[in-house]
């Protein structure tokens, strides 16, 4: 039912319009659906799902753990191919992975037989080439200067994950999905780290879609956050935080952002209270 | 604490040439020869071609076929690692090879290959070549699904995801192959030496038998030990260089 109060459920916006102010990075789940059959027993992950994030946009994707927020992450990625409906990048309807679309791990996926420096110049060397000093200076930007040569598991959790934001930056993506990626880090690198990319989206104008369970943290980040539903996931709705940029962990104490994490929480505690009684149902 | 671990393991090694001595100064085996008589018998098998030869041929024996089962096996591994088609194309026939000992083959590889020295060869390559098969498509298969889309994602096409992701990521249970294959290598050499005959290690120590010079015997034994043991070291020297990055390195 409250599919219908989300603003961006609307067929026509399920096809954005041309872009004219040549911005790149639009995404828009169209119908999104996507079922796995595991030894014969089905599961709908993914229903009916629409959301529109526009170009150099900032969307958290929030919800119980379970609700299918990283299949459709993995569905605008390219790595799984919907059951129905569609994924539309910048007009395209996505069929693989692609540069375009960068993707940071849950857990850290820098590779370990690679250096940081090999890791950060991944991207490059597969396809134009790398431009000499430029893994350095994005190195240098993350504090990670004087790990070039040290391999991931020489590095910390936090530096991994710093490592981690730097091969996809080397790779300029228009696009950066991330599937919660500061969820195994201590609280005060996870400040850090969530400063650290506000600050390079702010700079950098790209789209990002950040997958989370922490209310605050998608508040704190995003332009808006799209709440799921409990499996089968839907959006259930969408939050603008109209809270001035650039922000700083402080806004966390304003009046504000106390009143939209209180209407985040409120969904998400409606959602959890409805799936708790689906499996004790099942 | 460590220097008593370390004394007691010298005396674990100490231990072999003592009883040795023991047992053979005493008569309580039958017929085996003393420490000094084997090496009274092995400084004069060091003046022998026929030795040296032996040792030679032996050595290119199993590192020719180890490199040709290697060469064959870490490809076609990681392909039937990644590949459902090419696993369901294969390994079944595979599969169904395996469990018989290649030592069984030995008889029908004499009759049916042109020259014993290529039966002999294909044998041990046998030997290194299921260890090293089994443990590549493990090591293909266990490489997280993520390490694939993450480069994906960066811009690879499947030859580099392949060259730069899977290959590296199975090369740890890829070594571990190669160093049960290389002493599995020697197992079926040495056997495969024994009954086709000619030169070789294994032939030495059998003619050694056939001729009742029970010294001989042990100098066969013992060098064909060394030779195990040295390329065993090898491989795992090569190892250590290849995949360093899996033990953090003292900064």
């Amino acid at each position: 039912m409250s599919k219908h109060d989300d603003p961006t459920d609307d067929a026509s916006t399920a096809e954005p319009a041309p872009d004219t102010t040549g911005k790149t990075g639009a995404i828009a789940l169209d119908n999104l659906n996507k079922t796995y059959d595991p030894e014969g027993e089905h599961v709908v992950a993914v229903e009916d799902m629409d959301l529109d994030v526009a170009a150099e946009e900032f969307v958290a994707l929030l919800g119980p753990s379970g609700c299918g927020k990283s299949t459709v992450l993995e569905c605008i990625a390219g790595y799984l191919e919907p059951t129905e409906g569609e994924v539309v990048v910048d007009g395209t309807p996505v069929t693989d992975p692609d540069p375009k679309r960068g993707v940071v791990f849950q857990e850290n996926r820098l590779f370990p037989w690679k250096t940081i420096k090999e890791n950060v110049e991944f991207g490059p060397r597969m396809h134009e080439g790398v431009e000499e000093g430029r893994a350095e200076s994005i190195l240098d930007e993350m504090g990670l200067d004087g790990f070039e040569d040290a391999y991931p598991s020489e590095l910390s959790g936090g530096m991994q994950q710093r490592a981690e934001l730097a091969r996809l930056l080397a790779n300029d993506p228009a696009i950066m999905l991330m599937d919660e990626p500061f969820s195994a880090l201590d609280a005060l690198t996870k400040e850090i780290m969530q400063k650290k990319l506000l600050e390079v989206w702010e700079r950098d104008n790209r789209t990002v879609l950040f997958i989370t369970h922490d209310v605050e943290e998608a508040i704190l980040l995003a332009d808006r956050v799209a709440i799921m539903t409990a499996r089968p996931g839907q959006i259930k709705d969408v939050i603008d935080v109209d809270i001035d940029r650039p922000r700083d962990p402080e806004v966390v104490t304003t009046d504000r952002f106390t009143e939209l994490r209180e209407r985040a929480l409120s969904v998400i505690r409606e959602e959890a209270e409805r799936a708790l009684e689906q499996e004790d149902g099942a | 604490m460590e220097s008593r671990r370390r004394l007691v393991r010298l005396g674990s090694i100490l231990a072999v040439p003592v009883l040795w001595f023991v047992a053979s100064r005493f008569g309580l085996i039958a017929g085996l020869p003393t420490p000094v008589e084997v090496a009274d018998a092995y400084v004069a098998e060091l003046y022998r071609d026929d030795f040296w030869i032996s040792t030679i041929q032996s050595t290119i024996r199993v590192l020719a076929s180890f490199v040709v089962a290697a060469a064959v096996a870490v490809p076609l591994g990681l392909l039937i690692g990644r590949y459902t088609i090419f696993a369901d194309l294969t390994f079944p026939a595979l599969e169904m090879l395996r469990p018989i000992p290649p030592i069984a083959w030995i008889p029908f590889t004499i009759l049916v290959l042109p020259a014993a020295e290529l039966s002999i060869m294909f044998i041990t390559f046998l030997g290194a070549f299921f260890p090293i098969l089994l443990n590549t498509v493990q090591g293909a298969r266990g490489v997280e699904v993520e390490y694939p889309r993450a480069a994906q994602s960066l811009g690879a096409n499947s030859y580099q995801t392949f060259r730069h992701v899977i290959f590296p990521g199975a090369l740890p249970a890829i070594h571990a192959g190669m160093i049960v294959g290389m002493g599995l290598a020697w197992v079926n050499l040495i056997a495969a030496e024994m009954v086709a005959g000619g030169t070789g290690l294994g032939f030495l120590t059998w003619s050694a038998y056939t001729s009742g010079s029970y010294p001989t015997i042990i100098v066969g034994v013992i060098t064909i030990g060394l030779l195990g043991a040295i390329s065993s070291a090898l491989v795992r020297l090569l190892g250590d260089w290849q995949i360093g990055w899996t033990e953090p390195r003292p900064n």
